[in-house]
């Protein structure tokens, strides 16, 4: 059954990146959110397997969606995906929730690890 | 004026690529400054240049301003420019632990270490992903305590345009915040974009 993963990101670029670096061989059906509270809107119409979450965006960024996720529950699970490299946001993130820190620009190969170590992509 | 000198995709990669430059000076400051630093959104303009002081006070407010220049040349040639308010100076020697107040040249190296860090990570990570080779001149004290409308002389600037990118840090427990805007005149515009379209065309 394929998953559905949901992208986070106000830059398309940044969107179509992550994308083209998910592994080939996961079976994904893609949707996008550009900010925060969009992303909060398509989480909460469920269904969402794994979220791949920007940290710096207008409206509301990474760190406020994952403290409204926790707040309902956080059943996805949210890799962060960010330029903002500092050991303190790398922390931050995971103590709100998110499995795993990716960052900018993305590594596909770091990026496969990370999800077959939560089983998610083959 | 010609916000039509880039593409929606150009602007967006511009912003995209900034960020990233961004999040690694800002993880550079916050190593010299043990603080969290909060980064937000960079922002794109292409302006006149009389439209950059009135650009520059709606970021930086009706404080006077202290700020650093530094020159890049290379492939991409240009100006950065840290805008720090006047009273985020001196919380800048209290952060780095100087417990009495400085002298002036203690306080002006500190500004240019600080400028440096900031303009070395940002615009190098910026040109390391569009491959471009670019090197940077020695930071120097702009002005000292001066409006921010007479900081740049813009009658100077003989460019039709010029790129206005503004990236903001801040910390979160202090109150201190800088501002980094990057200069560009009308011919690097077009180089630049021309280095998006390559990176955009690689993807």
């Amino acid at each position: 059954m394929a998953s559905t993963v949901l992208v986070v990101d106000d830059s398309a670029m940044a969107r179509k990146m992550l994308i083209r670096s998910l592994p080939a061989a996961w079976d994904v059906e893609v949707r996008q959110a550009t900010n925060g509270l969009e992303a909060l809107a398509a989480y909460r119409q469920g269904d969402v397997d794994v979220m791949f979450l920007d940290l710096t965006m207008p409206e509301m960024d990474g760190f406020q969606v994952l403290e409204a996720l926790r707040a309902e529950g956080l059943n996805c699970l949210v890799v962060v995906v960010s330029a903002d490299i500092q050991p303190e946001a790398q922390e931050r993130v995971k103590r709100l929730g998110a499995i795993a820190f990716v960052k900018k620009p993305v590594d596909a190969e770091k990026l496969g690890v990370v999800l077959r170590e939560y089983g998610v992509a083959l | 004026m010609s916000t039509a000198l880039f593409s929606e995709d150009q602007r967006d990669a511009l912003q995209e690529l900034t960020n990233i430059g961004m999040g690694q000076a800002g993880a550079s400051v916050a190593a010299v400054l043990g603080e969290f630093v909060m980064l937000s959104v960079p922002r794109i303009l292409v302006l006149k240049p009389n439209l950059i002081p009135p650009a520059l006070g709606r970021i930086v407010g009706p404080e006077k301003v202290t700020a650093v220049r530094q020159g890049f040349h290379g492939d991409l040639r240009g100006e950065a420019v840290v805008v720090y308010g006047v009273a985020h100076c001196r919380e800048l020697a209290d952060l780095m632990g100087y417990d009495e107040a400085l002298d002036e040249a203690t306080e002006r190296e500190l500004l240019l270490d600080v400028s440096n860090v900031l303009v070395g990570a940002c615009l190098g990570g910026l040109a390391e992903q569009i491959n471009a080779e670019m090197g940077f001149s020695a930071p120097s004290l702009m002005a000292t305590e001066v409006e921010v409308a007479s900081l740049l002389d813009v009658q100077r600037m003989d460019s039709p345009c010029a790129l206005f990118v503004e990236v903001n840090f801040s910390l979160e427990k202090r109150s201190f915040a800088c501002h980094l805007i990057m200069l560009l005149p009308e011919d690097q515009i077009l180089v630049l974009r021309d280095a998006i379209d390559r990176f955009l065309a690689s993807l």
